[in-house]
C-alpha cells in the first residue's frame, strides 16, 4: 500500500513538474540575434482598473518593439509581496526596472537596492520616501482637485447665478495620497465661496458598490443636493446609481476623477451623460515608456529626476475625441 | 512498522527536494553563466521572504494541533506594526526595546483573550478568532486613524530600529530561533504532549485529567505573541506601521501548516513538517517569479501544489 502511495507521489510530482516546465518553456521562446532588452515592471495591484489600464497600455507600447521583452509582476496590494518581487527582479538584472509602489515607505529601501545594483529605475505615479530612482513620472492630485473644484463652482454659478449650493464629496480610502489631495485641492477652491457647502462626505473606499450604499443614506438625509464629487469615477457612478434608484438623478450632477478609456471607464460615462465631467488622471505609462526607451537605446541619456503630467478635463464636448485617445487596444 | 508520522515527513521532504531540483533546473542564468536560483543572495532572499509567514505558521501549528484555528494572526500582526511605529515615532519612549516589548505584549494579550474566550465559553475557535480578526483590524485602524505611520530613513530612533531589524540575518535568525523553540517544546516537554493530546482526543485528555483549558489559553497566547513578533519585523522591513498589513496572512500560514502534513482536525502533525511546508511555498514562489510566470498562473499552480501535497500525505486506513 505504501509503495503505491509513494508511486502516486512520484507520479503526481512528475505531472506537476511537467506542467510547470511547460509553462516555463512557453515563456522562453527563440533567441534573436539583436540585443534583447528586458524591462521588469512591478505593479502594486492589478485589481484596480486604473492599474490594469497601466498594464495594458505598457504591454501595448513595449509590445510594438521587437527588441524589448516586458515582464509584469502583481503585488496584490501587499507591501511584503512587492518587496519580494522587486528583490527577485534585482537578481534577474533587467535592463530597466519600473516600479509602481504600493506604499511609499515600504518600497523605498528595496528600490535603493536596485539602484545600487546599477539597474535604471523609473518610479511610476506614487512617490517614495527617498529619491531611489533614476526618474519619477507622476501627476498632481492637488491640481486635479482644484480643477474639479473650479468646474463645480462654475456649474453652480451657471445654475443659480452665484456660486452657491450643496455638494456631496464621496471619499476614497482614507489616508491614501490620492484621496487626501483630491479632497484638499477641491476644498481649497470651495473655501473661497461661503455659499458652497459640503453637506456630506461619506467614505466609500474607491468602490462603486459602497458608494451606492453611502449615497443612498445621504439621499435619505438630504432633500437637496446639487453636485456629487466622487474622488474616482466608480464612486461617482455608484452615487449616480443610488440617485437614479430614488428618481433623483436629474436633480444633481456627478463629477468624477480618473477618466479611464474603454467601455467601463469614466470617459464613456461622460459621453453617456452619466457624469458631467471627469478628469483624466494620467496613466503616466506613455511618458515612462518614452523615457525608458531612451535609457535603453541612448547610452548618454540622462533623464530629468521628475516629470509631472497634466490632468485633462473631460466634458461632453471633448469626450468622444478623448475616448479615442485614451482607449488602448486591450480595452476594446 | 515505521512510524507513520516519520513517513509523512519523509514524503513532504521528498516534495521539497523535488521542487528544489525543479527550481535549480529551470533557473535562468546570470550573465556569468551561474544559476540565479543558487546565488547566495537569492537563497537568503527566499529565507527572509518566508520568515514572517514562517513564524506565524509555527504557532499556528500548535493551535491546529489542539484542534483549533486562529484567523486573527494577520490582524494582530497589523496591530503590532501600528503599536511599534507609534511608540517609535511619537516619542512615547526613548528605547527601542520598550516599543518592541509593548507591541509584542499587546499582541500576546489579544491572543490570551482569544484563548480565554475559547476555553471558557467553548464557542468554536473559528468563530472566536474570526470575531477578533475583525475587531483587532478595527482597533489597529482606529489607533492609527487609518493612516500608515511611516518610519523614515533619518537618524532618529525609528530609523535606527528599522535599519537593525530589517537586516536579513536578524529576520532569518528570528525565524530560526522561533522554529527551534517550537520544535523542542513540542517534542520534549510536557506542555508539548498536552498540545497533541488535547487535539487528538479531547474527551480522553479530559478524563486523564490533563489541563485542557490552560493548554488552549497558552497556545492562543503564543499565537498572539508570535504574530506580534512578526509584526515588529514587518514594521522594520516595510518602514511603517500599517493597519492594513497582513490581510490573508492567516490563510498563508494555514496553507504552510497543512502542506507540512499537520491534520486540520488536530492531534497529528509536526513543526518540522510546517517548516518544510513553508519552504515549499517559498521556493515555489521564487522559482515561478525567477521565470517570470504570470502571477495569475502562479496562483493556479500553488492551488494544485497545496492539494497534491496534502493528498500524498493522507493517511491510508
Amino acid at each position: 500500500m505504501r509503495v503505491l502511495t509513494t508511486a502516486g507521489l512520484a507520479a503526481a510530482s512528475v505531472a506537476a513538474a511537467g506542467l510547470t516546465a511547460m509553462m516555463l518553456l512557453a515563456g522562453c521562446g527563440g533567441e534573436s540575434k539583436t540585443k534583447q532588452y528586458v524591462v521588469a515592471f512591478s505593479q502594486a495591484n492589478n485589481a484596480e482598473p486604473y492599474r490594469a489600464a497601466q498594464n495594458a497600455f505598457m504591454t501595448q507600447l513595449f509590445g510594438a518593439q521587437p527588441d524589448v521583452k516586458l515582464v509584469i509582476s502583481d503585488a496584490q496590494q501587499d507591501n511584503s509581496k512587492q518587496v519580494a518581487q522587486v528583490e527577485t527582479f534585482i537578481r534577474q538584472k533587467p535592463d530597466l526596472l519600473i516600479v509602481a509602489p504600493n506604499e511609499r515607505a515600504a518600497l523605498t529601501a528595496v528600490m535603493g537596492q536596485a539602484m545600487e545594483a546599477k539597474i535604471p529605475v523609473i518610479c511610476l505615479e506614487r512617490d517614495i520616501l527617498q529619491p531611489n530612482y533614476t526618474s519619477y513620472v507622476h501627476s498632481d492630485n492637488v491640481a486635479i482637485g482644484r480643477l474639479a473644484g473650479q468646474f463645480i463652482v462654475d456649474h453652480l454659478t451657471k445654475k443659480y447665478g452665484k456660486p452657491a449650493g450643496n455638494v456631496v464629496a464621496m471619499r476614497g480610502l482614507l489616508g491614501v495620497e490620492g484621496e487626501i489631495n483630491r479632497d484638499r485641492g477641491a476644498k481649497e477652491v470651495f473655501d473661497k465661496y461661503p455659499g458652497i457647502q459640503i453637506v456630506a462626505d461619506p467614505v466609500a473606499d474607491w468602490i462603486q458598490a459602497k458608494a451606492k450604499d453611502r449615497m443612498t443614506e445621504v439621499l435619505r438625509a438630504r432633500p437637496k443636493i446639487d453636485v456629487v464629487y466622487g474622488h474616482n469615477d466608480p464612486m461617482a457612478i455608484g452615487a449616480y446609481l443610488a440617485a437614479k434608484e430614488l428618481g433623483r438623478e436629474k436633480e444633481m450632477v456627478f463629477v468624477g476623477v480618473d477618466g479611464l478609456g474603454g467601455a467601463a471607464g469614466g470617459i464613456r460615462k461622460v459621453m453617456d451623460g452619466i457624469l458631467a465631467a471627469t478628469f483624466v488622471y494620467p496613466l503616466c505609462v506613455d511618458k515612462a515608456v518614452e523615457i525608458g526607451n531612451r535609457i535603453l537605446h541612448e547610452p548618454g541619456f540622462r533623464p530629468e529626476k521628475g516629470y509631472v503630467l497634466e490632468a485633462v478635463m473631460v466634458t461632453p464636448e471633448n469626450a468622444a475625441q478623448l475616448y479615442e485617445k485614451f482607449t488602448t487596444k486591450a480595452m476594446q | 512498522m515505521p512510524d507513520s508520522g516519520m513517513l509523512r515527513r519523509a514524503r513532504s521532504l521528498a516534495a521539497l527536494v523535488g521542487i528544489l531540483i525543479l527550481a535549480i533546473v529551470t533557473s535562468p542564468t546570470a550573465s556569468d553563466g551561474s544559476r540565479i536560483f543558487l546565488q547566495a543572495g537569492n537563497l537568503t532572499d527566499i529565507l527572509r521572504q518566508i520568515s514572517l509567514i514562517g513564524i506565524l505558521s509555527l504557532s499556528m501549528t500548535y493551535v491546529i494541533l489542539t484542534g483549533g484555528i486562529d484567523l486573527s494572526v494577520g490582524s494582530i500582526l497589523a496591530l503590532s506594526t501600528a503599536v511599534t511605529a507609534m511608540f517609535l515615532t511619537r516619542g512615547y519612549t526613548t528605547h527601542i526595546g520598550v516599543a518592541i516589548l509593548t507591541a509584542v505584549l499587546a499582541s500576546a494579550a489579544v491572543g490570551a483573550l482569544n484563548g480565554v474566550v475559547i476555553a471558557a465559553t467553548r464557542i468554536q475557535p473559528f468563530i472566536v478568532t474570526l470575531a477578533s480578526m475583525i475587531g483587532v483590524r478595527g482597533l489597529a485602524k482606529w489607533l492609527t486613524s487609518n493612516q500608515n505611520i511611516d518610519i523614515g530613513f533619518g537618524r532618529d530612533l525609528a530609523a535606527e530600529f528599522a535599519s537593525i531589524f530589517r537586516e536579513k540575518a536578524i529576520v532569518i535568525g528570528a525565524y530560526a530561533c522561533a522554529a527551534a523553540l517550537f520544535w523542542v517544546v513540542l517534542a520534549r516537554t510536557v506542555f508539548g504532549r498536552h498540545v497533541r493530546a488535547v487535539g487528538d482526543n479531547e474527551k480522553a485528555a479530559e478524563y486523564a485529567g490533563l489541563p485542557i483549558r490552560t493548554t488552549k489559553i497558552w497556545v492562543y497566547t503564543l499565537s498572539g505573541l508570535f504574530s506580534g513578533l512578526a509584526g515588529v519585523l514587518y514594521a522594520a522591513e516595510n518602514h511603517q506601521g500599517n493597519p492594513n498589513a497582513g490581510v490573508a496572512y492567516e490563510l498563508d500560514a494555514i496553507a504552510a501548516v497543512v502542506i507540512g502534513g499537520t491534520r486540520l482536525s488536530g492531534g497529528k502533525g509536526s513543526i518540522s513538517g510546517t517548516i518544510v511546508g513553508t519552504l515549499i511555498m517559498g521556493v515555489l514562489t521564487n522559482m515561478l517569479r525567477l521565470n517570470n510566470v504570470d502571477s495569475n498562473v502562479e496562483m493556479m499552480i500553488k492551488a494544485v501544489i497545496i492539494v497534491l501535497a496534502v493528498a500524498v500525505q493522507r493517511e491510508r486506513n
